[in-house]
Formats: structure tokens, sequence, C-alpha cells
């Protein structure tokens, strides 16, 4: 598959804390890739250095290119065309994404305008069809509506339309149906699902929720304290986890089906950023360390076809 | 066994004001629940957001009270709020919710909330509070210097262990716990649902596990109850339920649940979002989003009937549903 986005060694550091500590990862065109990973562990944070949207405290090395173009350090006028229009992002909570005093209508009908130079009838007319294509019924009166008269699933399917109005060759999805009630989910994930496959978009679905990503993803990367500690197939990620923090998130997971079981929890939490161990972030909480782990910071390296993983033991 | 707690058909209905000078409409939070739980058992609650189930359990602690039905507290009626009788029954049912940093005063330290039910309580004298800190401090596994910290000091996960501590400083015989790890990392998630299972069959103590989250309910639930605006729809043995869900709305909640590699049930995508509680739909209220539903189901509301394995379904197909589902 030809190489869409290619992040090297991106590094985030605010205040003199590191948040990435070298991220590598890839995105083909028209794929759907999964990112996994718990609270702080940079997941969103890749995704916002990678698209210019940290603030202006955070420094941000390494390098993203987006079809053989760097976007770090890109000027505005380059970066405005990218966000929203080759590279669209939804969030977790679509009621504070969208402006509260404008018509939802109206919100996509700017993002029309400025990605698409679409005016008028023409921007209303297309607005209205994103609407019946991201599944709000009774779309030509619900693009009157504001945000605060709509559901948290229609607001989403507004923000998704919104993502749509560039014609986005990526759409990042950070967490979008994590605010949802279940069935509501269910509607969210089967409506991506279907746009990714009429409009050929790639996918980054950022969740921590591994049903979800099992789901929707053919590939899968975990983070871990700032950086890809395991990528794989995601039928290989599930069958066969390389990583003893992919291992244990696995088994802390209860299930749906089968015998209940005990939860095998892992042991202590997220090291603080102050106090980052020196070699693998995770030897603190790991049950198979070596002193080795605790030396050097292991390397993401292959352990089997398409299956790569950051742990001296793994593989 | 006697159930410790009881709830007999019980009703809370809340007046919504549309506008300013509108008159209210009524809102059946919870209608006609009847719901038990049994010591050393675990109800789980599930259901969307409205379906009543924050409710549901509120009233099961007395902090609300039916406008109609009963709750039964070990074999008698609640006293009435705000009496001193009331008031004792409040150190046997504790509550624990989603949100730590929230239900913790942030000006306290660890030791001062956690020992606070005790000193309101009048019980044991200081020294021996002192002692049955350190006990609760480890019972949830807390470590003994955190106890002089601040809540803004601890980890999510920490703060939660706090919390409990606090909520069995009394000894409670029931604990309510709404959507006690969904805030939660899924590596802690496990440390505290773990954690509740182990206090459980250590003390005895009746649970009901409100959540949104089906696998956490199946592994700690022996019980479980779904909710619909309002309703039960589907009540009965936690694996059961959740294996084979009879009702069209627990089939369509139980298929919505993701998971990796092969599903046992199909998928069933629900059109439309739930309707405004306010505006119930006559008949069975989960009729308009039914792929099942009958003429009847427009007019008649199905009652919650027992089916042959002793399951209790609000459905006029249940009988048929149940049969094609074993």
């Amino acid at each position: 598959m030809a190489g869409l986005v290619s992040i090297r060694n991106l590094r985030v550091r605010f205040d003199g804390n590191e948040a990435l500590r070298g991220v590598d990862f890839d995105v083909a065109r028209g794929e759907a890739v999964g990112l996994v990973g718990e609270s702080g562990c940079g997941k969103s944070v890749t995704w916002l250095a990678a698209l210019g949207l940290l603030p202006g405290k955070a420094t941000i090395t390494g390098s993203v290119m987006l079809d053989g173009h760097e976007l770090l350090g890109a000027p505005a006028s380059q970066l405005d065309h990218v966000r929203g229009g080759r590279i669209a992002m939804i969030f977790q909570d679509p009621a504070s994404a969208l402006n509260p005093v404008h018509r939802v209508g109206r919100q996509v009908t700017e993002a029309l305008r400025l990605h698409r130079g679409m005016d008028g009838a023409a921007a209303r007319a297309e607005a209205r069809r994103l609407f019946d294509l991201v599944g709000i019924p009774d779309a030509g009166r619900r693009i009157e509506a504001y945000p605060h008269e709509m559901s948290g699933g229609q607001n989403q399917r507004v923000m998704i339309a919104m993502a749509l109005a560039g014609q986005p060759e990526l759409l990042i999805a950070d967490e979008p149906t994590t605010a949802l009630d279940a069935t509501i989910q269910a509607q969210i994930l089967d409506l991506l699902r279907r746009l990714q496959a009429e409009t050929g978009m790639a996918l980054v679905l950022i969740s921590h929720d591994l049903g979800v990503v099992a789901e929707m993803c053919t590939r899968v990367g975990v983070m871990y304290g700032g950086r890809i500690i395991e990528e794989a197939a995601e039928a290989d990620l599930f069958a066969r986890p390389g990583h003893p923090y992919t291992q244990g998130l696995l088994a802390a997971r209860p299930d749906m089906a089968g015998p209940r079981r005990r939860l095998e929890a892992i042991n202590g939490g997220v090291p603080e950023p102050w106090n980052f161990p020196p070699g693998c972030a995770f030897a603190p909480r790991c049950t198979v360390m070596t002193a080795a782990c605790d030396a050097e910071v292991p390397a993401l390296h292959t352990i089997a076809t398409g299956h790569r993983a950051a742990c001296w033991r793994a593989g | 066994m006697t159930p410790l707690l009881e709830m007999q058909g019980v009703s809370r209905v809340y007046r919504a004001r549309r506008g300013l000078f509108g008159t209210g409409t009524p809102v059946r939070a919870v209608d006609h629940v009847s719901l038990q739980v049994a010591p050393g058992r675990t109800l789980g609650i599930v259901g969307e957001s409205g379906c009543g189930k924050s409710t549901a359990g509120r009233l099961a602690l007395g902090l609300e009270r039916p406008d109609s039905g009963a709750v039964q507290f070990r074999g008698a009626p609640m006293a009435a709020p705000g009496t001193a009788a009331w008031r004792a029954e409040r150190a046997q049912m504790q509550l624990v919710f989603q949100d730590p940093l929230g239900a913790m005063d942030r000006r306290l330290t660890i030791a001062q909330q956690v020992l606070e039910p005790l000193e309101i309580h009048g019980i044991g004298t200081a020294a021996e509070r002192r002692e049955r800190l350190a006990t609760l401090l480890r019972d949830v596994g807390l470590r003994a210097d955190l106890a002089e910290r601040h809540p803004h000091q601890l980890s999510g996960g920490q703060r939660q262990r706090a919390v409990l501590a606090r909520a069995l400083a009394t000894d409670p015989a029931l604990l309510v716990c709404d959507e006690p790890v969904s805030a939660l990392d899924v590596s802690i998630q496990a440390q505290i649902v773990n954690m509740l299972t182990d206090l459980q069959a250590a003390r005895g103590i009746a649970m009901i596990f409100i959540s949104h989250d089906l696998a956490v309910v199946r592994l700690i639930s022996h019980e479980v109850a779904v909710m619909y605006l309002g309703r039960i729809v589907e009540q009965g043995e936690a694996e059961a339920v959740f294996a084979a869900p009879i009702h069209p709305y627990a089939r369509a909640l139980v298929s919505a649940v993701p998971v990796s590699g092969p599903r046992r049930l199909e998928r069933i995508v629900l059109s439309g979002d739930p309707p405004n509680p306010a505006q119930r739909p006559p008949g069975c209220a989960f009729h308009p989003r039914c792929a099942l539903a009958l003429a009847r189901c427009r007019t008649e509301d199905p009652d919650l009937v027992t089916q042959s394995d002793g399951r209790m379904v609000a459905c006029h197909r249940a009988g048929e549903l149940a049969r094609a589902a074993a």
C-alpha cells in the first residue's frame, strides 16, 4: 500500500516534561489503523503535534511527512490547506467542538467555503447532501438546528459531515464514540466504516477501547509512555501480543463471552513524567523485566512478519 | 435467602417544565421497578443515559422517596429522611460514584475523609478510629503514607480506592456503585473490580452495580436488570442474560459491545436515538426502534413476565424469542 503519512522520531516536550519520546508510525492510503493506550500515553498528542495544533509552549522535534512533504514547521498557509482539507480530525466531545451559537448547517457550509471554495446555494446543497450521507434524518430541517437542540450522536454526525466537507484523504477520529451510549456508538462506528469504504479515505482511530479498535481497524499500534511499543495486524495483535504491556491490557479487559475469570490487573500505574524510568517505561510494572530493561530503552524491532514490539524479551 | 433490600413496584416521577411559565410534564424516571438483592450478591443494572438506572440506585438507598411502591431494608420499610433512624440506616448502606474527585472534599486529607463517617455516626474512640483507618487503607490497597495527602495529590485509581475506604468505614451491608470504574483506565479498572469482588467475598456485602459497561457488569454481577426509559425490560441471571438476551433492546445493547474476534450475537444497529423520557411512546416504549414490533406493540404495554428459565422479560414476543434463542 502506498504511504500517506510517515511519522519519524516525533518528540514533544511541555515545560521540560517529555510527552512523546520518539514516535515512529506510518499510515497508508485508505487503511484503517488504530492507536490504543491509556490516558497520557501520547496517542492524541501525536496527531495534535503532527497537525500543528499544540500550544506554543510545546517543543516539537522529528518529522511528519504527508505525501513526501514535511508538516512540522510548515508555514501556516500550507497547514491551513492540510488541516480540515487533506487531514480532518473529529473529537470525543462533539458538543464542545461545535460552535454553540451557530446553526449546525452554517458550520458545515463554512468548512465547504474554506476548503472547497463553495458558496451560497451550492454550499447549502452540498451541506444537505453531507447531512444525508452521515444519516441525519430530515436533513433539510436539521441543518437549521443549533448544537444544543441535537443529541450527542447527532452532533457527532454533524462533526463527521464537517470533516467530510474537505474531502479528506485521512480522518483522525480521537475517541469518537467514548461519550456516546453503546447503541449510538454502534451506529457511529457503522457510519465510519461505511464512509471509509465509500470515500476510500484512510482512518486513524484513537481509542482506549480495544474492542472498538479490533472491530474497525486492520492494523493497530499500542502506545505507552509516549512511544509506540507494539504494532501489528489486528488479528496478530489480539492473538499473539508480543509486549508484556499489550498482554496485560488484553488480560485486564473483561470478556463478553466464555467463562467468567478473575481479571489480571497490571500492578501500579503509569509513571509520572518527572519520575520516568531510565530504560523501558513499562519496566516498573512488568512481571518479566530483567536488568537490561532498566539500562536501555528497547527499540521497536520486528518479531514476526508485519509485527513489531519494543521489548527485549519479545519475539 | 431473604433479600437485604427489596424494591416493590417503585416509581419516581419528576416534573420537567417547558419554558419559563410552562406547566410541568411528568417524567417517570423510574416506573414500577421491582428489584431485590441478597447479602453477598451483586445486582447489575445496565442501560443507556436517562434510562433511570442511577435514580433506581438512589431510591434503593433511600436518598429519594418513591412516589409509589415500597423500598424495604432488612424486611422493614425505610425510615423517613432526616430522622435519627434514617441516619442510622445510612451507615448500613453506602454509595460510590464515578468521579472520585467530585465525591471528595478537596480541602480535607484522605484520613479525615475516611474517618468522617465514623465521627458522624459516633463509632469508636479516637484511638479505635485511627486503628480502623489503617485497616481500611490496607483493605483497599492504599499505602499508609497517602493518608495525610489531599485528593488532588492522588491518581484516579488511588482516589477511587480512598472513596471505597470511606464507604466501607461504617462496615455497610449494602454498597451501591454508580459507574465506579468508568473514569479509570483499563489496567486500573481491573484492580478496582478485583478489589470489589474480594471485599464482597470477605465481608458478604450486597452490591448494586450500575454501569453502562456490559463486560464489567457481566464479570461482577450475579443478577442483572436491563433498563429502558425507566422500566426493567429484562432481568435474570447475569451470564444467561448476556449470553442470550431475549428482549430486542437487550439484544441490541449486548450486540453493540465491541469485541475482538468472532462475535456470538449478530450486531443489531438500532435506528434513531432513545426517545425523550417526557414523551414516552404509547404501548411498548421501545416499539419505534424495534425491528420486531407488531401492531399490538404500538398500543399495548407489555408486562414483565417470568419465562420458563426464570428470566423476566417485558416483550409481547418474549415466548417465541426465547424459544428461538434457545
